[in-house]
């Protein structure tokens, strides 16, 4: 490539960034977007589950007084209390490894088995390691999100040109229209697409960049955040060692009441913020109780966080103290990206950007081939190669992530390992898509498979109808949401015409979608 | 990338800006939590968060420079931040 201008190494830069990671990326940014309900999905997906009153006072009562029959010589208990996005009481004690936990009814204490499930937490877990091992799958999606960042400020570059002409959508107007719709979604949003990519990065800083740590701490990173608690905290470590010590002692000693704590903890944290509890050796005369408290009550990420009390007289041990200036400003970006804060109005603005961010990779990678197509010269095997993989993540991972909510309704409750089988299914699908796009034309294989996606979002409320499965609000609203947009993929399908007659005609009228979805 | 010839220079740019560009940030980093008035938490924070837009910087640097050579003297920067970060590791593994 001869470099001639900024512009066109720019314009090079953001097409092979853009095409290269494109599909990556939309699969990071469209799992993304559903793990903003990640909880509700969870709740969705174990319809066992009912929802009671919400009272976590009541709640601690029943989990107490079930663990004490029969967990009373555990070394620890973890109280996971009801919650709005997750009504559900669950416990589990330290022998158990996390997930193993017994979820109980909050009034009556019975022992509830809901289904194995994967969860909303299966998105959760794609959108940041892709189902890989944990380490090299936050390795590529930083690779991927730096390449984001990449494109994002190429493409300002070489939009900078064609500024005054964004104002002017042209509809139906094959490649014109396709850039416009990218750009629109592109410009629109452009603070949240800067915004979610950079602060995905400064979540797991130090594993991307740990030059500071290696210079400054030797690579510690246990000294290095000791060093960052602020002075309050410090002043307070001397007590956890002291109870450390005595850890040895095993005196038996009644434990509180919980409620006492919850009371307690929400003077601190506000009514209704809190998460769940742990008790470090209940029954015994050091037995310390924390309170966790929701992530969300305000901007700041404070995972792990809480205050902690003694369990035998109450006494407060460890306050939560603010962050000092520059953690306060690492935990808030981690904050702006996980969405917790600001209840369900943020929730669904975060949702809506997401999906907007979606459309404007999703346009991109449709661009690239309206733009080959139209270009003797390109090179015919990449550009057929560029369209299958498009339909494939684009209408495939659509198609896989509503089969996951079918497969989670299908699958035998007593299937062993089911959950296991509900991630088969999901990969199922996506690699059946794969294979469909790669059998079929490029117009009917996008056709087909948007409408699948589509039918099987419009009919997901009728295993609610049939079973007559406990319904509430959050399953409601999610079986809604999933209608709403089986409907639009329905219309996108149906904008794709039958036969493509010639390209820039056909490729025109999705493109109004594309744009019109802002 | 039309002719083959420009394939070289073109891999060449490749990974000097995702290899090179990723060590150029890390030792700059370094050096910047070592030179930054700062509580050493402090600064090391602070390094890191601004890491990622270095680095943003010096991939899109790469590609936008005229010559490569210009690119493959700008490598040369690398030694001496990485100096300035580790140089009490280093003095630790020599003396």
């Amino acid at each position: 490539m001869k470099q001639k201008t900024i512009t066109q190494s720019m314009s090079w830069l953001h097409t092979w960034c853009g095409l290269l990671l494109g599909w990556v990326l939309f699969a990071i940014f469209l799992t993304g977007t559903i793990a903003v309900f990640d909880k509700e999905i969870s709740w969705w997906m174990q319809p066992e589950l009912a929802q009671n009153e919400l009272d976590q006072a009541a709640a601690s009562k029943t989990a107490q007084r079930w663990l004490e029959a029969n967990h009373g010589n555990a070394a620890s208990w973890n109280i996971s209390l009801p919650t709005e996005r997750y009504p559900a009481l669950a416990v589990s004690t330290g022998e158990q490894r996390r997930g193993e936990r017994t979820h109980l009814d909050p009034l009556s204490g019975e022992v509830l088995e809901p289904r194995d499930t994967a969860g909303g937490n299966f998105f959760f877990r794609f959108h940041f390691t892709l189902h890989m091992p944990r380490t090299l799958g936050i390795w590529l999606v930083g690779f991927a999100a730096m390449a984001m960042l990449v494109a994002l400020i190429s493409g300002i570059v070489i939009h900078k040109k064609i500024f005054k002409e964004f104002f002017t959508f042209r509809p139906a107007k094959g490649r014109r229209s396709w850039l416009d719709g990218h750009n629109a979604s592109a410009v629109l949003l452009l603070p949240f697409h800067l915004m979610i990519t950079y602060t995905g990065l400064v979540i797991f800083f130090l594993i991307y960049m740990p030059a500071a740590l290696d210079a400054l701490y030797g690579g510690d990173r246990n000294a290095m955040f000791r060093d960052g608690r602020s002075d309050a905290a410090q002043q307070q470590a001397p007590l956890g060692r002291e109870r450390g010590e005595r850890q040895t002692q095993s005196v038996p000693a009644e434990l509180l009441p919980l409620e006492q704590f919850i009371a307690k903890a929400e003077t601190h944290y506000g009514p209704g913020a809190l998460a769940g509890l742990l008790i470090d050796n209940p029954g015994r005369i050091n037995a310390k109780v924390t309170a966790r408290p929701l992530l969300g009550s305000r901007i700041e990420l404070t995972k792990g966080e809480g205050m902690s009390f003694s369990g035998v007289t109450g006494e407060l041990l460890q306050q939560p103290s603010p962050s000092r200036p520059t953690l306060l400003t690492q935990r808030v970006m981690a904050g702006l990206h996980f969405a917790q804060f600001g209840g369900y109005p943020m929730r669904w603005l975060y949702f809506l950007c997401g999906l907007v961010s979606c459309a404007m990779i999703a346009t991109g990678l449709v661009l690239y081939t309206v733009k080959q197509r139209k270009q003797a010269k390109g090179s015919r095997a990449l550009l057929n190669v560029t369209e299958r993989l498009n339909i494939a993540t684009v209408a495939g991972l659509c198609l896989a992530s509503i089969a996951l909510l079918w497969a989670n309704r299908l699958i035998p409750v007593e299937l062993a390992g089911r959950e296991l089988w509900e991630t088969r299914v999901f990969f199922g699908a996506w690699l059946l898509s794969l294979a469909h796009a790669a059998a079929r034309p490029v117009f009917v294989a996008w056709r087909e498979q948007l409408y699948a996606a589509a039918s099987l979002c419009i009919a997901l409320p009728v295993f609610s109808l049939l079973d007559g499965l406990a319904l509430d609000s959050t399953r409601v609203a999610l079986e809604v949401a999933c209608v709403v947009l089986g409907v639009a993929l329905a219309w996108l399908a149906w904008k794709i015409p039958s036969r493509a007659c010639t390209a820039p005609l056909v490729k025109s009228r999705p493109a109004r979608l594309a744009g019109a979805e802002q | 990338m039309k002719a083959p010839l420009q394939l070289w220079p073109m891999m060449c740019r490749i990974l000097a800006a995702i290899l090179g560009g990723y060590l150029f940030t890390y030792c700059f980093t370094a050096a910047l939590a070592r030179l930054l008035p700062l509580d050493r938490f402090d600064a090391a924070l602070v390094a890191s968060l601004v890491s990622f837009i270095v680095y943003l910087a010096a991939i899109l640097w790469v590609f936008a420079t005229h010559s490569l050579r210009r690119v493959a003297l700008s490598l040369l920067l690398i030694p001496p931040m990485g100096l300035i970060g580790f140089w009490p590791q280093l003095i630790g593994t020599l003396g």
